[in-house]
């Protein structure tokens, strides 16, 4: 026990090799010449990301029996998970990888073959799929102890994380946060509120010990301030031009998933931030050539396919200057109150995106467009999503009809190859382009 | 020998009968493509093989169209293409039978019966006439396709699998400059994982049988032995497959 | 009489006011005591009306494409309400979409189920928000909730579930096909209560005056049971159900629970508690599976279909362990995947036929 702890934190201390994810990204955006490439030259700060993230996936691989493990959903109230110690790991973040590395055709063939549907979203096919067969872009995951789910982004990861449970034979805790028409009710928040403090007592008794809440405490300050300064950096795009791209976001969105409310992760940001403005100050941007249109995205990454469309649309001058699926992370800060840890995690993470009702997402995406003077949107019609999809087409609608905003839906899947057609979408976005004139 | 029962199998793209002798051996046999009037095309079939036999026998039809045949006992491809390939082998074990709208899985029992069986959903990528267009798009044609498949020094990877979306890709990468025998390759080891998909639950390292039209493409058979790592075995007379099931469905008992 | 004129006729000669409902769970008990007539929108099967499907995408489920061109082109104008229940993402979604960008303009009420029941608070949630329902519900009626008319539409929601129990357990028993079956117990989805139980008690009395079309029994689980084509094509191949688990019929036919009722809230909470197990209110996955194998058993079901909408999430995660179950039982199983359209297709009608082939109903064993 004590040498594993001992080789977890020395993994955790190490570096290692890259970030599968990240290289590849590298890769491909090597594989031009600097003068080729449409964009400018990747931040410095990337190498601080891929440190930090390789670290952490590197010590994953040594957290069994180490410490107690957690695989979590991407929207779980992770705090007090994190200030009882858990090593945490987000599936949806390990299939986002699988997605770049385009594996996830041969790891859905695998779970199909046990009955799962080609309809259910991608990321449960990746990740059970990388299960049964064993195939990881980051080598291995540890083993969970315990499974902690939210159905503030869908109701699939209960489906999901109901399958892991029995696959693991692990506890499984559910947060079920009521759909918000509107404001929740009280007793909405309170239910929420009710499920937070079970899985605190599930988790105290997996992981051995008392969740200390001055130390939660501390644990949402982090969480808060993390979320505050990705905000933070998100916001530096408002500038002409913007510093980066919101495909560099979707990245660099890693920490603020995986390792929020620790101080590694809120030092990340604080440096990425100097960085980001201080090219804002230089009136540096994240495409080499003159930024001509600026563009909203929605909805999760094209994982496999981020770079082609994005390299298409910088070439002709578009830059996607912020993402609803970015923002999302950032919009935590306004209601985590660290005084009240778990009362205000029911209300933030109740609240989120996902959990809300139209009117809300067409206030939000219409909010960002103006902040950040955008022209156009491209809305990703996501067959994996429902929750993120269902209303694009009447969101298209009002931006296009009420707000002026250019606005193309584009139909893929956020990790499966299989339902792309590189050609058609091309010609998509090139006519989408040649509407702005 | 003389005839004891008529087959019928009316699919999408063939029209199949065939007459068989009391061994259960085809004594005769006809195959056209399908005509849009079905009813005439069968009854003009079953007649010739009726009178080359020279008096009445029962008739059993199967295929798409196994309701149009007056007369006739209809039973499904499934069952009958297990018992054609049943009879003509003599072992249980997988079938998979690539048709031109369809492709099945079908697991065989012990005494001939169909124990399970799946089918391609919806979408047409996978089945015979898929292929027939894509490759005729490509001007390859059903003899050579085996060679140029076998001869390419690796397969191009072709990732999508609704057709229109997979025609659209493929030419996309002859206008890329890829080698044709390698998307050749490549798409017959998309469609052939597809078909593997299906035989899910049929583990073990037998031998697989084949039947249907697309038996006949030897790129096919090959992809589909790699995809499930098994060897593949047609059926002698793989289009016939179905038609013999369903005469052996009505012969009299022997 | 069909549904459009009896709502109008229920207006009319009973002065009740009508909700539109959609799938699945939701206390029908409350819109009973407050005298309004619930009318299930399950769909509807076929092409949608109009085209306002387009406004969600195709691959989401038809269930609720076509229930939002049915409510935009103006299908449910003859009801007072929509009722939202929280089935899954897509209609949790489609109880924004319609009301707030367009489809559907009086009022739209959301019945916010939770997910997992039996876990600490669920039953405190739930009770809150049956009592925020009431009171949404009481303003559509115009009237208040008496204890005393809840507590009568509870008993009698109860004897109805007797008598579907009753049908659906001597189901070998019952001189019906499917189709007849299903049109019969299907027209509790709109019929006022007393007069469903009407048409349930005389089918009951027919109970053991002959049989079903088929000889093969059949275990059906899935949504709904659309198209009904699908339920011809079994019977005509010699096959029949035998035991159902449709999300629309046997997973909402609560079984016991016939005390007195001394607080009806906490009767109606006891209703939700003793309801089959059903994966869109994310029940325990290994008691579904332990009730289907109970279904199959007591029916002596040889084949078990799986008969749900493409694209609907919850039915179709529990498909492998469905697959699991029954391979361990040596039943065979048959997966069918439809739109609600009005034709099956030659290829569903070719599996349909092939698996009653396969269990011997009508090609019999080679």
């Amino acid at each position: 026990m004590i040498l594993r702890r001992a080789r977890y934190e020395l993994a955790a201390r190490a570096g290692g090799p890259f970030l599968a994810a990240l290289d590849d990204w590298r890769r491909r955006h090597r594989r031009r010449s600097a003068r080729e490439s449409p964009f400018a030259p990747p931040l410095e700060s990337l190498r601080a990301l891929k440190a930090l993230m390789t670290t952490h996936y590197l010590s994953g691989r040594y957290a069994d029996g180490a410490v107690p493990v957690a695989w979590v959903t991407s929207g779980f109230p992770v705090e007090p998970l994190r200030t009882l110690g858990f090593h945490t790991v987000y599936p949806e973040n390990h299939g986002a990888m699988c997605g770049v590395q385009r594996i996830v055709p041969a790891l859905s063939d695998a779970i199909e073959a046990e009955g799962y549907s080609r309809d259910l979203c991608s990321y449960v096919r990746a990740d059970l799929g990388s299960l049964v067969t064993g195939r990881s872009p980051a080598g291995r995951l540890p083993r969970p102890d315990l499974l902690a789910c939210c159905t503030n982004i869908c109701q699939t990861v209960l489906y999901w994380y109901r399958d892991l449970a029995r696959r693991f034979g692990v506890p499984l805790v559910l947060v079920d946060t009521p759909f918000v028409y509107g404001e929740a009710t009280p007793h909405q928040l309170r239910y929420v509120e009710d499920q937070l403090e079970e899985a605190i007592a599930v988790a105290e008794r997996v992981a051995r010990r008392r969740l200390d809440r001055a130390a939660l405490r501390e644990t949402a300050r982090l969480a808060r301030d993390g979320s505050r300064l990705w905000g933070e950096c998100l916001a530096t795009a408002k500038a002409r031009p913007a510093p980066w791209t919101g495909v560099d976001g979707f990245f660099h969105l890693a920490p603020i998933v995986a390792l929020r409310g620790t101080e590694a992760c809120n030092a990340y940001y604080r440096l990425l931030l100097d960085e980001l403005r201080d090219r804002v100050a230089r009136g540096v941007g994240g495409l080499r050539g003159e930024e001509r249109h600026r563009l909203v995205w929605d909805n999760l990454p094209i994982w496999y396919a981020t770079r082609e469309i994005a390299t298409l649309l910088a070439s002709r001058g578009f830059n996607f200057v912020c993402t609803t699926y970015t923002n999302a992370w950032a919009e935590a800060a306004a209601r985590i109150d660290p005084d009240d840890p778990v009362r205000s995690s029911a209300d933030c993470y109740t609240h989120v995106l996902l959990n809300r009702d139209l009117p809300s997402k067409l206030a939000l995406v219409a909010g960002l467009a103006r902040e950040y003077g955008a022209d156009g949107a491209v809305l990703h019609s996501d067959r994996s999503c429902k929750p993120y999809s269902i209303g694009q087409v009447d969101l298209k609608a009002r931006l296009a009809g009420d707000l002026g905003i250019r606005t193309l839906l584009l139909e893929a899947d956020h990790g499966d190859p299989r339902a792309w057609a590189s050609e058609l979408a091309a010609n998509r976005l090139g006519a989408f382009m040649e509407s702005f004139g | 020998m003389s005839a004891v029962a008529i087959g019928v199998d009316v699919g999408s793209t063939t029209c199949k009968v065939v007459a068989i002798d009391a061994a259960g051996a085809i004594v005769a046999r006809r195959l056209e493509p399908a005509e849009p009037r079905i009813e005439r095309q069968v009854e003009r079939l079953v007649g010739e093989v009726r009178s080359a036999a020279g008096r009445d026998l029962p008739v059993a039809a199967t295929g798409y169209g196994r309701k149009r045949v007056p007369g006739a006992r209809a039973l499904t491809e499934i069952t009958c293409h297990a018992r054609g390939a049943f009879a003509r082998t003599g072992r249980p074990g997988l079938l998979v039978d690539m048709g031109g709208q369809d492709t099945k899985a079908i697991r065989i029992g012990p005494a001939g019966e169909v124990v399970d069986f799946a089918m391609n959903d919806k979408c047409a990528a996978g089945t015979g006439r898929f292929l027939e267009v894509i490759l005729g798009r490509l001007r390859v044609s059903l003899e050579g396709v085996a060679g140029l498949a076998a001869g390419a020094a690796r397969a191009v990877p072709v990732s999508s699998t609704c057709t229109v979306f997979a025609e659209s890709e493929v030419i996309s990468l002859v206008a890329g400059d890829e080698p044709l025998d390698g998307i050749v390759k490549g798409l017959h080891a998309a469609l052939a994982s597809r078909v593997a998909a299906l035989a899910r639950g049929a583990a073990g390292a037998d031998e697989v049988l084949m039947s249907g039209g697309v038996a006949l493409n030897g790129a096919m058979v090959a992809a589909l032995r790699d995809a499930l790592g098994r060897p593949v075995r047609v059926v002698p007379e793989p289009q016939l497959v179905g038609a013999l099931g369903a005469a052996l469905s009505v012969a009299p008992a022997r | 009489m069909t549904r459009e004129p009896y709502i109008r006729r229920q207006r009319t000669e009973h002065g009740r006011r009508a909700v539109a409902v959609l799938p699945v769970h939701y206390p029908k008990e409350l819109l009973t005591a407050l005298d309004l007539l619930a009318v299930e929108v399950w769909g509807p099967p076929g092409a949608p009306r109009g085209d306002a499907a387009g406004r969600i995408q195709t691959y989401v489920c038809a269930v609720v494409r076509n229930a939002l061109a049915f409510l935009a082109s103006g299908g449910a104008d003859c009801v007072d309400a929509v009722l939202f229940p929280h089935t899954c993402d897509s209609i949790q979604q489609l109880a924004t979409l319609a009301p707030d960008f367009g489809g559907w303009g009086k009022p739209a009420l959301t019945f916010l189920h939770p997910k997992g029941p039996g876990r600490p608070g669920v039953r405190r949630f739930l009770s809150e928000e049956l009592r925020g329902l009431a009171a949404k519900l009481e303003a559509v009626a115009g009237r208040p909730l008496e204890p005393e008319r809840l507590a009568a539409a509870i008993r009698l929601h109860r004897e109805i579930d007797l008598h579907r129990a009753a049908l659906l357990d001597g189901r070998a028993a019952l001189p019906l096909d499917d189709p007849g079956l299903y049109a019969l117990l299907r027209r509790g989805e709109w019929l006022w209560p007393e007069d469903h139980l009407a048409e349930l008690r005389a089918a009951r009395a027919r109970l053991g005056t002959g049989g079903p079309p088929g000889r093969v029994p059949i275990l059906v689980t899935g949504y709904v049971p659309e198209p009904i084509a699908t339920l011809e094509t079994l019977n005509g191949a010699g096959a029949f159900v035998a035991a159902d688990d449709y999300a629309a019929i046997g997973r909402r036919v609560v079984r016991g629970g016939d005390g007195p009722i001394a607080d009806p809230w906490e009767a109606l909470l006891d209703r939700d508690a003793a309801a089959p197990p059903c994966p869109t209110r994310a029940t325990d996955q290994a008691a579904r599976m332990r009730h289907l194998e109970a279904l199959a058993a007591r029916s002596g079901a040889r084949g078990v279909v799986v008969h749900v909408v493409k694209f609907c999430e919850p039915e179709l995660f529990d498909v492998p362990a469905i697959r699991r179950t029954f391979a361990a039982r040596g039943l065979p199983i048959l997966v069918l995947e439809g739109e609600l359209e009005r034709q099956l297709s030659g290829q569903t009608v070719t599996r349909i036929e092939a698996f009653a082939e396969l269990l011997g109903a009508a090609g019999g064993a080679a």
